[in-house]
């Protein structure tokens, strides 16, 4: 009998809980996780819990390095900023690098789900690793989620991340909201789109029925690392619509 | 303080498998290295019981000593060989010692003593519920 499964089961009861994922590395999973995050939170009390134990992105993002997390009776405590909370793994190794046995990975993904000190949150948004391993089993063993599938637009990104739309359509009988980052760059007006155009993913779209939403290219978003929530440009200006469109608009 | 997350974590765990039986006792494994301090563990399981339906279970802890095994050069070790190693990240860390919140991080902080290597698993690294003792129909009753 493992004590921890059952806590982070019981954690996740009742609340919004959804998983942004890629089979592919490198789409801007963790920036899109963590606009989400904010964006969530400027409404409800929000959670985002870094699964991505091995990067630890969003210690990066938030300007959490070197911290670690405060443990009370209550568990791991956040760090917070307003009313979003930030769990992640950096914040109980530091800077130490994380190096782990498959098996110990999904433990250790569990045991920061279990402690988290998610109580007060209504959402709570996990930002998984790429590739399709032991954190989705591990999501899956302890919440039913909204799965929000992270690509670009680039050939090699589509095809890959179709292994993980169709394990969610056809297997977990979900319908994930597939979200194209650096989808194009708006030149003064002009659309260019340096990756490639859309054909790939709205083929994809289409044989799964999947809705998708276009991010913008924006550079300036390198400027906010380590200070993510005072980004105010164009791709928190989509994620307030996703947002909206995805969970606060009526059917 | 870590202790009131893991005793919250039994108790819920226990109350979920038992239902409406009474349990008498309770018995955990815990892996040495993760040095949780069982005074604080207990006190904390007996005030959170009284708020639950394990209100007149006993705690009873095991401390288990895991083995490791190498998968790179294959060596079997106990945790003796590697307490200089244990030792370094206590000293790093302080009260925030990350086994201590994470056994299943060993593997992280641990080299195997004869090659240097992280690929090592440990036999007996989580915390686990070994035993239940439940009271049914006037009778005692041990599940594993």
């Amino acid at each position: 009998m493992e004590p921890l499964r059952q806590l982070a089961k019981e954690k996740l009861e009742g609340k919004r809980v959804i998983a942004v994922m890629s089979a592919k590395g490198g789409v801007g999973k963790s920036v899109i996780s963590s606009l989400l995050a904010f964006t969530l939170s400027q409404r409800e009390n929000t959670s985002i819990v870094d699964l991505d134990i091995h990067t630890m992105a969003m210690s990066k993002l938030f300007g959490l390095e070197g911290r670690l997390h405060e443990v009370t009776k209550n568990g791991i405590e956040p760090f917070s900023f307003g009313n979003l909370g930030v769990f992640s793994l950096s914040g109980v190794v530091r800077d130490n690098y994380v190096l782990l046995p498959g098996i110990n990975q999904g433990k250790v993904m569990e045991g920061l789900i279990a402690y988290a000190n998610i109580k007060s949150s209504k959402n709570v948004i996990f930002d998984l690793p790429p590739g399709m391993g032991d954190e989705i089993l591990v999501l899956e063993r302890i919440s039913k989620y909204f799965p929000i599938v992270v690509t670009t637009p680039s050939k090699i990104s589509t095809k890959v991340v179709e292994y993980l739309i169709k394990y969610l359509v056809n297997e977990k009988r979900v319908k994930p909201s597939l979200i194209v980052n650096m989808a194009y760059f708006d030149c003064n007006g002009e659309i260019v789109r340096p990756f490639g155009e859309m054909n790939g993913v709205r083929s994809l779209a289409n044989e799964y029925n999947v809705n998708f939403f276009e991010f913008p290219i924006d550079p300036n978003v390198e400027d906010y690392v380590g200070k993510i929530i005072e980004y105010k440009g164009s791709v928190k200006v989509k994620t307030d619509e996703v947002v909206t469109s995805l969970f606060y608009s009526n059917p | 303080m870590h202790e009131w997350s893991v005793a919250y974590s039994i108790i819920r765990t226990v109350m979920s498998w038992a239902g409406d039986k009474e349990v008498l006792k309770v018995t955990i494994g815990i892996p040495s290295f993760s040095f949780l301090d069982l005074d604080i563990l207990k006190d904390a399981f007996n005030e959170m019981k009284k708020d639950s339906g394990l209100s007149n279970a006993e705690l009873e802890v095991k401390i288990k000593d895991p083995t490791f095994k190498c998968r790179n050069c294959g060596y079997t070790f106990t945790i003796n060989e590697v307490s200089d190693q244990l030792q370094g990240v206590r000293e790093e860390f302080g009260e925030e010692y990350p086994l201590h919140l994470m056994p299943a991080l060993a593997p992280s902080f641990i080299r195997c003593p004869k090659c240097g290597s992280h690929d090592v698993i440990a036999q007996a690294e989580d915390i686990t519920i070994d035993e239940i003792l439940v009271k049914e129909s006037g009778a005692v009753k041990t599940t594993s």
